[in-house]
């Protein structure tokens, strides 16, 4: 009967073990599967740029392209559109709006999280609200607008609606709200001014959250394609955005060309974020540490 | 109003303090208030009159208002977005969770990074491209996602040339654009949870769940919250993919607000209808927002 | 410090708006804008660049052409022209819609209209026209369907690929030989018509139109003032029923085959109805298939050569530069330079004694054009709300081929809204 008993009693530990390994090999490849359906369209893509048009009709389908070098769709590509000024102009476009959103955002953020003043919730409001009203309804006013300054065709006038994130002042509030009021009533114990606090403090405070910002605005102002569109006349100002719907026309879309301009237009993106995901990751370990 | 004669002369320390707080938040509001403003009242504005052929304007008071707000077109835009909207967001939001926890107890950082820079990679590319990749996988004849059914013996469907099947297609290439968004601000929020909590609540013999219960979602309200409130306006606000890939078809099955919208103002040359139109979108969505955060909302202690 | 602070914030944020900034101007080369979104046709729209070069040996302004992409292009065309100092001085769009239902475009001047009134075929003359005024230069010929057929298809099943139907019965029937049913009952494996189901009512309006034709109903009264009557008469009904009864009666044609263009390139359907920018297509993408064009076929009447959309080359009302581009237009206006522009793209010229040359003998819709030419002209929709009221009248086509509803109904529906949108 005993050794039945502990039997009993020496299972469930062991079982416990055992499923907690389990466990985490079942997250694992729950999260590599998930991730590799995720990637798949883009693979497709990176494949299709590889095939020449009649490839791409061909019924039924076959994954693979005849000749796995054929780099025919980038060639055309790039005479057909000056794709290296357009990656040029999105990284500045992009890169402006990214630095510029953070500063703006986390000082707005720290404003909203961490002070009172009068009109605070209303103001809060009035940007969310931004957010809220269709693009599509305030672009022409817009341009109007912009025109007058005479920004068009500039890289201020095409970064002009982004450079401030209705996103970022959201993330930099929330992120800031979680610091701990003891961390700062220290610090102006210490007789530290606002602004000392802000850089001293807040930001160290935050990384996580600025480097996010700083990807996702960079992404986002990347990709935008009716603005663009809109402000920018001259053949030297456009995007990368441009250039690729100017495959997909009136009357077809050239799958081959505008998957080949997609790879390009993600590549440097992919560059990128690859050199700074270890940053990210770095910043987050280190501010991790410090508890 | 006195209240802004002592942020402008501050008294003391505290007015000081509240000066401080508001010029922390003047970048921001000096953006807006210069860059959309105008074009935001115009717009309004615009609801407001009629554009007659040759370009004149007509003041026309609430007629518009009127007109579209009882125009079955309209609501069936209303209709569709909202459905979309159903299927988008929660998907989106559980599934982005369910990611980043996964993510967070991956402990290899390169295979985490990897898995994580795949999920984050649908949220490089523009809304048009996704949309247009999205359409070529869901072709009937040569589109791959038939081709994989048809292995498992299912027939080929239309997706999006189905009345029944264009909305959750559609919806599906949202999910996919937004879930690495969502999963990198999960992600890095529970980066954040101090290790202690967990070691208590260890302590105290808490399992996997009752971890993520009572700890874990607690102190991801506040994203939670945000998530939710950004993708219900992303969505709600859904134009760039309809519009590249079925422009509203099969019959009108997926024709959303913004997409109405669009062609009201830009092939069928009515702002006024149109404006009203970006009123009504602007409106639900503060309503929304508004609901969703008092609802919401939960203050958290430290 | 705490001032320090906030002065280097705003020194930063100055900065950064100096390098944004444009450099400052030097002296510009004097030129002409022209702005079209004819992405597809990089070589058409190169060549007006070329030409801008030989024009500036005369007169010394150049011509720069900006594509725009055509997802868009009527917003920014709009606030362009809104702000005015910044629009184009030559644009590519529809006459009614800039010059009719705004007021955007300048008037031709009257020898160069005159010109263009003698040497444009029968049924092009009122493109680039508002209300008897011409505005532009129609830059298409070619955009009605012709009949293409695969000729192999039609051999595979005891069809002579020379002989084509010439009416739709014998069409209908014809069809029905081309299709290959599933067994199973599903959908068809190989059918005769590639038909257009999806994308916006306004495309559907348009490839359905030479049925509504050739059954001799047309979409609006000959004033384009009224749609009951018209839109919903008895002959609309017929040839709306026959439309849908393609998909859903005789199954010659299937909404599960996504772009018709596909489907034929695919060689899963026998004929499809498609202007001639298409065989252009199919060298591309389907250098294997076999194909002819022909004539539409009739039924009470030939449906004829037409346009829902009129593309023509505008001059902007306000720009400063309009008489340079009016003369830059006639610099253009010639035999010679419409061959040479419309030749470089593989498209077919403007003007009609270009349409009897090597070049366009050597075309494989040579004769069916010559055929669809030799039809009466179907009627034209140039209203400013063509699109609005195109759009409202595709739903109730779009409404029969998805089984929404019966022709009769749908279309009632359609004209009492399109005489809604008619009178607002």
């Amino acid at each position: 009967m005993t050794s039945v008993a502990t039997k009993i009693e020496a299972a469930p530990r062991e079982r416990i073990a055992l499923s907690r390994t389990h466990v985490r090999w079942l997250i694992m490849l729950a999260v590599a599967c998930g991730a590799i359906m995720v990637f798949f369209p883009f693979f497709w893509m990176a494949v299709t740029s590889l095939k020449t048009a009649p490839e791409i009709q061909r019924v039924p389908l076959q994954i693979a392209p005849d000749h796995w070098l054929n780099l025919s769709n980038y060639v055309e590509v790039f005479k057909r559109e000056s794709f290296l000024r357009y990656l040029l102009n999105s990284t500045i476009v992009a890169s402006v709006a990214a630095v510029s959103s953070v500063v703006v955002s986390s000082l707005a953020g720290f404003g909203f999280a961490k002070y009172r003043f009068p009109g605070r919730d209303i103001f809060f409001l009035a940007i969310v609200g931004i957010l809220m009203v269709p693009f599509q309804s305030v672009v022409v006013p817009l341009y109007v607008w912009i025109n007058d300054l005479g920004l068009l065709d500039t890289y201020a006038g095409i970064v002009a609606p982004d450079l401030v994130s209705v996103f970022g002042v959201f993330l930099m509030r929330q992120a800031i709200e979680m610091i701990p009021n003891d961390y700062i009533d220290a610090a102006r114990i210490d007789g530290a001014s606002e602004l000392r606090i802000f850089f001293l403090v807040i930001l160290p405070s935050v990384k996580p959250a600025i480097a996010t910002l700083l990807i996702i605005k960079f992404l986002w102002s990347w990709n935008e394609f009716f603005w663009p569109l809109v402000v920018i006349s001259s053949p030297q100002m456009k995007v990368v955005t441009m250039g690729l719907m100017s495959f997909s026309n009136m009357y077809f879309i050239e799958y081959n060309l505008l998957t080949a301009a997609a790879v390009i237009s993600i590549l440097p993106i992919l560059i990128i974020f690859i050199t700074l995901q270890r940053w990210v990751v770095q910043a987050v370990v280190m501010s991790g540490l410090k508890g | 109003m006195r209240q802004w004669l002592h942020i402008a002369f501050p008294r003391n320390y505290l007015d000081r303090r509240k000066r401080a707080g508001f010029l922390f938040v003047l970048p921001a509001l000096l953006f807006f208030g210069s860059v959309y403003l105008l074009p935001l009242a115009q717009s309004i504005m615009y609801s407001f009159y009629k554009i007659a052929p040759g370009g004149a304007k007509q003041f026309v008071g609430l007629r518009l208002y009127e007109k579209v707000l009882t125009d079955s077109t309209f609501w069936t835009a209303v209709g569709n977005t909202v459905q979309l909207l159903l299927f988008s967001v929660p998907v989106t939001v559980v599934l982005a969770l369910a990611v980043a926890l996964g993510l967070n107890r991956v402990t290899n950082l390169k295979w985490r990074n990897l898995w994580a820079s795949m999920y984050f990679l649908p949220f490089a590319t523009s809304l048009v491209a996704a949309a247009l990749i999205w359409q070529w996988i869901y072709d009937p004849v040569y589109g791959f996602l038939n081709y994989a059914l048809s292995f498992v013996g299912i027939p080929p469907q239309k997706w999006l040339q189905s009345l029944s099947q264009v909305l959750p297609s559609l919806a599906v290439v949202s999910v996919w654009v937004r879930i690495g968004f969502d999963t990198m601000i999960f992600l890095a929020a529970l980066q954040s949870i101090p290790a202690e909590y967990y070691e208590a609540a260890n302590m105290d013999g808490a399992s996997g769940f009752q971890r993520l219960r009572y700890i874990t979602l607690p102190l991801l309200n506040a994203q939670i919250v945000m998530v939710c409130i950004l993708e219900l306006i992303f969505n709600f606000k859904i134009f760039d993919q309809v519009y590249a890939t079925t422009q509203g078809g099969p019959a009108g099955a997926s024709q959303t607000i913004i997409g109405l919208l669009y062609d009201t103002a830009f092939k069928f040359f009515r702002f006024g209808d149109a404006s009203v139109m970006a009123v009504f979108v602007f409106v639900t969505l503060m309503v929304a927002t508004l609901l969703q955060w008092r609802l919401f909302r939960k203050p958290v202690e430290y | 410090m705490k001032r320090g602070g906030w002065w280097s914030l705003a020194a930063l944020a100055a900065l950064m708006v100096a390098v944004a900034f444009p450099s400052p101007g030097f002296a510009q080369q004097k030129k002409l804008v022209l702005w079209t979104h004819w992405d597809q046709n990089p070589d058409f729209n190169k060549w007006y660049a070329e030409k801008g070069k030989e024009f500036a040996k005369k007169t010394g302004y150049e011509v720069e052409v900006v594509t725009i992409p055509y997802q868009g292009y009527e917003a920014k065309y709009l606030a362009a022209f809104m702000a005015k100092n910044s629009a184009p001085d030559i644009f590519m769009g529809m006459t009614h819609q800039w010059c009719g239902q705004y007021d955007f475009c300048d008037k031709m001047p009257a020898d160069l209209a005159k010109t263009y009134d003698e040497n444009l075929p029968k049924y092009m003359v009122e493109v680039g026209k508002w209300k008897g005024e011409r505005y532009g230069i129609p830059i298409e010929h070619g955009n009605f369907q012709q009949m293409y057929i695969n000729t192999d298809m039609f051999r595979k099943a005891g069809l002579n690929p020379d002989d084509p139907p010439k009416t739709f019965d014998v069409w209908l029937a014809d069809m029905k030989k081309l299709t290959i049913a599933d067994p199973k009952g599903g959908e068809p494996t190989q059918v005769g018509f590639a038909i257009r189901s999806k994308g916006a009512p306004v495309g559907i309006t348009d490839k359905f139109l030479p049925f509504a034709h050739a059954w001799g109903a047309r979409m609006l009264s000959p004033g384009l003032d009224k749609a009951t009557g018209y839109a919903n008469s008895p002959q609309m009904v017929a040839a709306l029923t026959f439309f849908g009864d393609l998909v859903n009666k005789d199954k010659v044609a299937s909404l599960a085959f996504g772009n018709p263009e596909d489907a034929f390139g695919q060689k899963r359907a026998a004929v499809i109805f498609r202007e001639s920018w298409f065989f252009g297509w199919l060298k591309k993408n389907a250098p294997d298939v076999n194909f002819k064009v022909y004539a539409l076929p009739c039924e009470k009447v030939c449906p004829g050569a037409g346009a829902l959309f009129p593309w023509t080359d505008l001059v902007y009302k306000n720009s400063p530069n309009k008489q340079v581009a009016w003369e830059f237009m006639r610099f253009i206006s010639n035999p010679k330079d419409d061959m040479e522009h419309h030749q470089l793209q593989g498209i077919l010229p403007v003007w009609t004694v270009n349409l009897d040359s090597a070049y366009v003998k050597s075309r494989p819709d040579y004769q069916s054009t010559k055929d669809m030419l030799a039809q009466q002209v179907p009627p034209s929709y140039f209203h400013p709300k063509s699109n609005e009221l195109a759009t409202a009248f595709g739903e109730a086509v779009v409404g029969v081929l998805f089984g929404k509803g019966q022709p009769k109904p749908l279309l009632d529906e359609a004209a009492a809204k399109m005489d809604r949108i008619l009178k607002d």
